[in-house]
């Protein structure tokens, strides 16, 4: 009998050479995460679901693989490090000694439209720091995340920076009954439609920023401030990286109740949010950001950021 | 350099119209040829020719930074694309027709006719009858003619070739516009140049 080696749609095996690569891309970016002070997390991949219920947007949600166990309880296979992660230190962190530096890898299975780019395996480097509050540890978290992303070399990476919220303030005040859609028609810079609802927003789809950072309101102007400086370091320390600000690239990123049921990738995300292109394709390579809401939801008052790298599309990336 | 992908179809015209209109010439790309791939160099354009429902992959996947297509396509492939502006011109409706008029009774199951099943889905979710969906690739009136299935759902431009098949356009779902479709890393790194063709397309008033 002669056995078949296709694979089931969006699953790969990696053999000889390119099973090579990953490794030892995999060693080298470990290495750098342990040097780091960053200390390994090993997660199942099998999971309950009831602990991430509360948690799951309908996007998220029509990505789980969820079944029955024999027993009759409902597992989920992992989706995300980072809940799981957060939902497993929630109830231990006052027994920890803060900050805690972890990182992770391995797959994690999403159920994906059979398009380009979108695998439904995916293995996943990731780091995670809690407990160091304010702009310290978003730094050190996005210089980590550069240092691992230009492994292969800084040529043709650009990373989008911006802050979950940015745009709330303008997106509620729009002439619009539904602020949702009009979030999603920024993030996919439909000027007319933007230009309709809010002239103001314009600007942002244009340039990513607003003509003037007052625009946004108080709060999330002095923000922008603060990313800008950010923006500027690390651009001065990676200089072959291309960093911009683009507040329309993360509009679905909302904190306000009334945007956060949208349909935004990681809805967890609540403050400093930024991902990568590592080369042509329209999907990200990795990306981060501060999380402290999510670790609230689990009942866990934590300051907590990180990101996550998919090894196989770096890899691809490189040049 | 910049990879520009333009369809085979019927937004080719449009296309080409707005951007002459706009002050972008594209020089020695010839509509009626065979060549695929052409560089303008004193623009620092290249364009390639593609067929409509392959032109979303190429520009996901970043092979070209940017195109125009149909949005019937881009809402039946959903490829994460920029959707900047849409084009005055060449419009169109994603229909709903039958031989017959008003849609079916509650509670009935008939069977539906399209290129687009995905879209098809997302029409008939929530309605009070249920279909099952056919997935054709061409002459979509012939199925309801030939009661291959109660309902299709296709783009209807005049109507005529409704009318001359006997059949009646029963609900219109959508309205189908030629769009300028951008991969999301590509404007990050042509944002000035994009934004300058966009700009120009705007003053010229061939998109809205």
């Amino acid at each position: 009998m002669r056995v078949s080696a296709a694979l089931p749609t969006g699953v790969a095996a990696l053999l000889f050479e390119s099973a090579r690569r990953r490794s030892e891309a995999e060693e080298r970016l470990v290495a750098r995460l342990r040097e780091s002070g960053y200390s390994e997390a090993i997660l199942p991949i099998l999971d309950y679901l009831e602990p991430y219920e509360a948690l799951l947007t309908p996007a998220t949600r029509g990505e789980l693989y969820r079944f029955v166990d024999r027993d009759g309880e409902l597992l989920a296979l992992r989706a995300d490090f980072t809940p799981m992660l957060a939902r497993l230190l929630a109830p231990r962190l006052e027994s920890l000694s803060l900050p805690l530096r972890l990182f992770y890898r391995g797959d994690v299975i999403r159920y994906q439209e059979e398009r380009a780019g979108r695998e439904r395996e995916l293995y996943q480097l990731g780091a995670e720091l809690l407990g160091l509050p304010g702009e310290w540890a978003e730094k050190e978290i996005l210089r980590l995340f550069l240092e691992l992303a230009t492994d292969g070399g800084e040529a043709g990476l650009q990373v989008v920076l911006g802050f979950a919220g940015a745009l709330d303030e303008l997106l509620l005040a729009a002439d619009v009954d539904d602020p949702v859609s009009l979030a999603a028609a920024v993030a996919r810079r439909e000027r007319g439609e933007v230009r309709r609802a809010c002239g103001t927003l314009l600007a942002v789809v244009e340039d990513g920023l607003p003509a003037r950072p007052e625009d946004l309101g108080p709060e999330a102007a002095g923000r922008l401030k603060s990313l800008l400086a950010l923006r500027d370091e690390m651009a001065a320390a990676f200089p072959g990286v291309l960093l911009t600000i683009d507040l329309a690239e993360f509009a679905r990123n909302g904190l306000d109740l009334r945007l956060t049921v949208a349909e935004g990738e990681r809805p967890y995300y609540d403050g400093l949010v930024f991902h990568a292109y590592g080369g042509p394709a329209a999907v990200p390579v990795g990306g981060g950001g501060r999380y402290d809401r999510l670790f609230r939801a689990l009942g866990a008052e934590v300051p907590a950021v990180g990101f996550s790298l998919s090894l196989e599309r770096l890899l691809e990336s490189a040049p | 350099m910049i990879r520009f992908a333009l369809p085979k179809g019927r937004n080719l015209e449009t296309a080409l119209a707005a951007f002459r209109a706009a002050g972008i010439p594209l020089n020695g790309f010839d509509a009626a040829g065979r060549s695929l791939r052409l560089r303008i160099p004193e623009t620092g354009i290249e364009v390639l020719s593609l067929k409509d429902w392959d032109l979303p992959l190429y520009v996901g996947h970043g092979v070209a930074d940017c195109g125009i297509v149909g949005s019937d396509v881009l809402e039946e492939v959903d490829g994460d694309l920029l959707v900047p502006v849409r084009f005055r011109e060449g419009r169109s409706r994603m229909s709903l027709i039958g031989r017959e008029a008003g849609l079916p009774a509650a509670g009935t199951q008939v069977r539906l006719a399209t290129k687009y099943p995905n879209t098809a889905r997302r029409v008939v979710a929530g309605r009070p009858w249920g279909a099952e969906i056919l997935k054709l690739s061409g002459s979509l009136e012939l199925a309801p003619v030939l009661r291959l299935a109660e309902l299709a759902l296709d783009i209807v431009q005049t109507g005529r070739t409704l009318a001359e098949n006997g059949l009646v356009e029963i609900e219109t779902v959508a309205e189908v516009t030629p769009c300028l479709v951008v991969n999301r890393a590509s404007y990050q790194r042509h944002r000035a140049l994009l934004n300058d063709w966009i700009g120009r397309l705007e003053a010229a008033e061939v998109v809205s």
